[in-house]
């Protein structure tokens, strides 16, 4: 048998990815269609519904604005839920050992769910792409941005999942950071309006949602336009971003709540 | 290395502490390359800590563990890959089919390829779980699924398999079928290390022993020499009045005197001293009501060193 390992263990690592793709396309009816129901639903009743009664937003109707925003709060809480729930659900039925006794690096497991989360998120953004060219005839304009961005917000919230996984001692633990913080700061961090049409408190305030940051820099690969420099956007997800891998791989190398 | 070959496994002053609770108590042993080495102690005493701190399961307090000269912290990939465990718990991926268990376990290690699936086919069938290829484990026996615990350990043919309680709830046919599967291994030269609650089974595969307590090695040695500790052999002779006293002859050659069970013990008593024995004890007017020749076992030296 062919082995790979000497200074990495590549195999491993693809072992570890194939394993949760297979996961997510079994639990494909919670994680994939969900996600693709909702977005037509918002598109639905508040892009075409609603938002024929709205003025152009950056320049664009309603419904197109709502798309990338729709993208993004997805991306967020489906990355998110990959390695969280995939790594308690290790831990939880000790499953985890499989890849604790094997010669597999922190940087090999921490990569392995932050490259399954990643393709989870490619595949439903380019679902609700879809959805978005179909019902209201958008599409990215800026490709790079695009995938950029949907590569790191998913690294963001793929390790951030890692750290609750890590952390939560029940299920119920998990769905704490879905729903006080992930769902609030991004129904307020711009999916459904610009800043601009917010109250100016509301809109100093919502400076220091980090999720305005990556829904604006985001739509700014469909529309082209953003409320606040791009490059400060992305300056700011890549510093979460690299903060949040940081713990997260400190955590594991650590061997915290995994190693006894 | 002087062309002496390393151990399977050198475990050096190995501590593991939770908080104020010492679990494994600076434990050192060595077990020898093919040996087929039997890890003992009563619940709690450590055991599954020791191995899983060997593994990689467990971080380490302090001391080393070397595995094939591999040490477990500074070269764990080589140390790791050299191993295969099948844990005390299942923890199958219930994700997988039972054929994919072994395929991902094997890609983990490193390995893939055609070659991985075909040894993947082998195990199942060799462990008679060939119907079951495509099912979860959650639908497999008991049975099934130390039997896929024990393939799954196998699958990356590891030089060092640990089995932490393999034939806990398994029933006694099976319990034999894997023992023969494990004197098989070891006889390919496979260094095995097994903890157990059934002595007998200990007894029976290990050629070594350590008994661990309280985290701490009480006993190291051959099967054979720990059996011997105790004297191989008891002699019992009930006699039917209870005695006023030994007869001294007896009492010089180490002869005890339970007066409760009016039973006089002798360890090691040849086979053809019996006769004498027995003799020495009717001179002295007792008549016998009952004779028992026995051997003693790992269980009886097992209690005596693990006596609270």
């Amino acid at each position: 048998m062919l082995n790979a390992i000497g200074f990495c263990n590549p195999v491993g690592f693809a072992t570890l990815v194939q394993r949760e793709l297979v996961r997510t396309y079994k639990v494909i009816n919670q994680v994939i269609w969900p996600p693709i129901i909702t977005t037509i639903l918002y598109v639905l009743v508040f892009g075409l519904g609603l938002g024929s009664r709205v003025q152009n937003v950056q320049g664009v109707p309603y419904a197109a604005f709502l798309i990338p925003g729709l993208i993004m709060l997805q991306v967020i809480d489906q990355t998110y839920g990959e390695s969280s729930s995939s790594l308690f659900q290790g831990r939880f039925m000790y499953s985890i050992q499989e890849l604790l006794v094997a010669p597999l690096s922190a940087i090999e497991i921490v990569t392995g769910y932050i490259v399954a989360s990643i393709l989870r998120a490619l595949v439903i953004a380019l679902l609700i792409m879809g959805v978005g060219f179909v019902m209201v005839h958008t599409l990215p304009q800026n490709w790079v941005m695009f995938f950029g961005m949907i590569v790191l917000v998913s690294t963001l919230f793929g390790a951030i999942g890692i750290i609750f996984g890590l952390l939560a001692e029940k299920f119920d633990h998990i769905a704490v950071f879905t729903t006080f913080v992930i769902t609030p700061l991004v129904f307020v961090g711009g999916v459904f309006t610009s800043a601009q049409f917010l109250p100016p408190l509301v809109r100093r305030v919502s400076l220091f949602n980090p999720m305005f940051y990556m829904i604006d820099a985001f739509r700014y690969a469909f529309t082209g336009r953003s409320d606040v420099a791009v490059g400060i956007s992305l300056g700011i997800v890549v510093a979460l971003t690299t903060l949040a891998l940081a713990i997260a791989l400190r955590m594991t190398a650590s061997g915290y709540k995994l190693r006894l | 290395m002087n062309g002496i070959p390393n151990p399977a496994l050198r475990i050096d002053r190995l501590t593991k502490r939770y908080g104020d609770f010492t679990a494994v108590d600076g434990i050192s042993l060595e077990v020898a390359r093919g040996d087929f080495f039997g890890f003992l102690g009563p619940n709690g005493a450590g055991k599954t800590t020791s191995i899983n701190a060997i593994v990689g399961l467990a971080t380490i307090t302090s001391g080393t563990i070397e595995i094939f000269g591999n040490d477990s912290e500074l070269a764990w990939r080589e140390a790791r890959r050299l191993v295969g465990l099948s844990p005390q718990e299942y923890n199958f991926d219930r994700y997988l089919s039972i054929r994919d268990v072994l395929i991902y376990q094997a890609g983990y290690y490193g390995l893939r390829g055609a070659a991985v699936r075909k040894r993947a086919d082998d195990l199942l069938e060799r462990f008679g779980l060939s119907s079951k290829a495509s099912d979860t484990f959650v639908r497999l026996s008991g049975g099934m699924k130390r039997r896929l615990s024990l393939a799954r350990a196998l699958i990356h043919e590891p030089q060092l398999l640990i089995l932490d309680e393999p034939t806990a709830g398994v029933d006694v046919e099976l319990r034999i079928e894997l023992w023969d599967l494990l004197r098989d291994l070891n006889a390919a030269g496979t260094t095995i290390i097994l903890t157990t609650h059934y002595l007998e089974e200990a007894e029976s595969l290990c050629k070594n022993i350590a008994i661990i307590e309280g985290g701490k090695l009480v006993a190291m040695e051959s099967t054979a020499k720990l059996l011997a500790r105790r004297g191989t052999t008891t002699l019992s002779i009930t006699v039917e009045r209870p005695l006023s006293m030994l007869p001294p002859a007896l009492a010089a050659r180490g002869a005890t005197y339970d007066a409760g069970a009016r039973v006089v013990r002798l360890l090691d008593v040849p086979p053809d001293a019996i006769a004498a024995t027995l003799g020495e004890l009717t001179a002295c007017g007792a008549a016998i009501e009952n004779v028992e020749f026995s051997r003693s076992s790992l269980q009886d030296v097992f209690l005596e060193l693990v006596k609270r």
